[in-house]
C-alpha cells in the first residue's frame, strides 16, 4: 500500500481519538464539491446534470473553510465538477494545508499541466486523477477522445514538479481485468503514487444506465483483476476495502464516514444519494435516519452498492476497532498480498 | 421517462406533497406557483415535509437564493424547465464509437473488442 506514513498516522490517531471519546459516528474524509460545472459529460456520472445558472454557481472559500472546520475530517477529498475549473481552488488549497488536512484533488487532469504553477508541492496536496483504464477504455468511458493522453501528459508535468499523484478508477461492467491488469502497470510505470479503486454506483440521473455493477460480479470482477497483484501495484486506501471489493470480507456501509458539501448544504445521506440537505453538520449528524440506509436496512438504492465512499469509512474503522482488525489490515500491508 | 413539461393539478389523487417530490427528484427549473398568483421559477434542490412548518428550498432562474417557500403558500408547481439529466448526448456518443468500431473491425477483419470488451461491454 502507499499511503504515507504522516499520513496512516494522522488517520490512526483522529480514528483512536473518535474511538476514546465513545463518538459512535465521525467522519473521515470530506467530500467537498465546490461546483458541478465540469468540462467531461461522463456515461456514468450523476453530478453534472443541472440547469445553467447551478453550473454557473459554486462555493465562496469561507463557505468551504467553514464546512471543513464544522465538519473536522483529516482528509479533504475535493471532487466535482472540475476543481480545476474552480477560480479559487489555489486559494482554498492553501487554506486547507495550512489547516493541516490531506486535501485529495480529483482531477480528470485536462487543465492539469495549464494549472500547476497554482499550486505548490505538499505532502499534505495530491492530485487525485481520473483514469478509467487505458487509452481506449478510458477515453470511452469519459466520452471524448484524447483525453487519457491529456491525463497522462498532466500527471508526468506534475510528477516532474514533485506533486504527490494518485489515479482514481471507477469500474463499470464489461471492464476487463486482463486490461485492467495493464492498465495497473501503465500508471505505476508513469510513476504515480498510488491507485484507487472503486465500482461506481448507479446514479438515477447518469447518461449511462446499462453498465453498472452488481454486487456478485464486483467481487468477480475485483477478484479476478487484485488476485495474485504484484508488489509494484501501489494502491491508495485501505487493503481491507480492497479484500471487501474481491468478497474476500463482508462490510456494512458508513453512510457518514465521507459526508458531502456543496452549494446545496450537507447532502443526506451521502455522497451518492441526494434525499435532501441539511443546513449544518450537526443537523446532518443528528437529524439524517442512517438506519434507512445500507444493506442491512434492506434499502433498494443500497442493495448493490459497494462504492468506497460507504465501505473505505467502514474498512478504517474496522482496522481500528479490534486487535484482528488491526493484525489483518498490518499483515496485507505487510505481505502486500490482497 | 421525463416530467418535462408536465403540468399537474393537485387534487384528491395528487397531493402537493408528491408533486414537491416530484420537483425534487427533477434536474430541472420549474415554476413554483404560489397562491398568492404570483410565481418563482427556479431549481428545487432542497424540501422537508417533516419540518414543523414544511418548505421547498430553490435557487432562481438567475441563480440567487436560496429561497425557501413554505408548502402552505404552493398552488402547484409547473415542470417547464428542460431536464438536464434527460438528454441524449451519451447515446450520440455511443452510437458514433460503435460505427467507428465497425468501420474498424471492417477494415481489419477482426473485432478486437469482441473478445476483450472494453468498459462499456465494447
Amino acid at each position: 500500500m502507499s499511503v504515507p506514513v504522516s499520513q496512516m498516522f494522522t488517520v490512526a490517531s483522529y480514528v483512536i481519538r473518535q474511538k476514546l471519546a465513545g463518538r459512535k459516528r465521525y467522519p473521515l474524509v470530506l467530500m467537498l464539491e465546490p461546483l458541478f460545472r465540469c468540462n467531461l459529460a461522463c456515461a456514468g456520472c450523476g453530478k453534472i446534470q443541472y440547469p445553467a445558472q447551478i453550473l454557473k454557481k459554486h462555493l465562496t472559500v469561507e463557505q468551504c473553510l467553514k464546512a471543513v472546520d464544522e465538519c473536522g475530517a483529516p482528509i479533504v477529498s475535493i471532487p466535482g465538477g472540475e476543481p480545476l475549473m474552480y477560480p479559487d481552488i489555489d486559494k482554498l488549497v492553501v487554506e486547507l494545508v495550512k489547516r493541516k488536512k490531506y486535501v485529495y484533488l480529483c482531477t480528470n487532469a485536462i487543465l492539469l499541466e495549464e494549472k500547476l504553477d497554482l499550486f505548490t508541492p505538499s505532502p499534505y496536496l495530491t492530485f487525485s486523477v481520473h483514469m478509467d483504464g487505458l487509452r481506449e477504455d478510458h477515453d470511452e468511458a469519459v466520452c471524448r477522445d484524447g483525453v487519457f493522453d491529456d491525463a497522462v501528459q498532466g500527471i508526468k508535468a506534475a510528477l516532474r514538479r514533485g506533486f504527490r499523484v494518485t489515479t482514481n478508477t471507477t469500474l463499470f461492467d464489461g471492464a476487463s481485468p486482463l486490461r485492467m491488469r495493464q492498465f495497473f502497470d501503465e500508471m505505476m510505470t508513469l510513476g504515480v503514487e498510488g491507485m484507487m479503486l472503486s465500482p461506481g454506483y448507479s446514479y438515477s440521473k447518469a447518461p449511462d444506465q446499462e453498465h453498472f455493477l452488481r454486487q456478485t460480479r464486483t467481487n468477480q470482477l475485483f477478484s479476478e483483476m487484485l488476485s495474485g497483484n504484484k508488489k509494484r501495484w501501489k494502491f491508495n486506501q485501505s487493503p481491507l476495502f480492497l479484500r471487501f471489493l474481491m468478497g474476500k470480507k463482508d462490510f456494512e456501509c458508513t453512510p457518514w464516514g465521507n459526508p458531502t458539501f456543496n452549494m446545496f448544504g450537507w447532502q443526506r445521506p451521502c455522497y451518492l444519494l441526494q434525499e435532501g440537505y441539511a443546513a449544518s453538520f450537526k443537523e446532518l449528524m443528528e437529524t439524517t435516519r442512517w438506519e434507512n440506509y445500507g444493506k442491512k436496512s434492506g434499502n433498494e438504492k443500497c442493495r448493490d452498492c459497494m462504492v468506497h465512499c460507504g465501505y473505505e469509512a467502514t474498512a478504517v474503522d474496522y482496522t481500528f476497532s479490534s486487535l484482528k482488525g488491526f493484525a489483518e489490515t498490518v499483515a496485507v500491508t505487510l505481505t502486500g498480498k490482497l | 421517462m421525463t416530467l418535462e413539461g408536465w403540468v399537474p393539478q393537485i387534487n384528491e389523487y395528487l397531493s402537493l406533497g408528491e408533486v414537491v417530490e416530484f420537483a425534487f427528484d427533477y434536474r430541472g427549473n420549474t415554476t413554483v406557483v404560489k397562491r398568492d398568483g404570483t410565481e418563482v421559477v427556479g431549481y428545487v434542490f432542497n424540501r422537508n415535509a417533516d419540518a414543523p412548518e414544511p418548505f421547498i428550498q430553490l435557487f432562481d432562474e438567475q441563480g440567487d437564493g436560496p429561497f425557501t417557500i413554505p408548502y402552505r403558500d404552493i398552488a402547484t408547481i409547473r415542470f417547464t424547465g428542460k431536464d438536464t439529466a434527460a438528454g441524449n448526448s451519451w447515446k450520440a456518443w455511443v452510437e458514433r464509437k460503435e460505427k467507428e468500431k465497425a468501420l474498424r473491425g471492417a477494415a481489419s477483419g477482426a473485432d478486437r473488442l469482441g473478445r476483450d470488451p472494453g468498459p462499456h461491454g465494447g
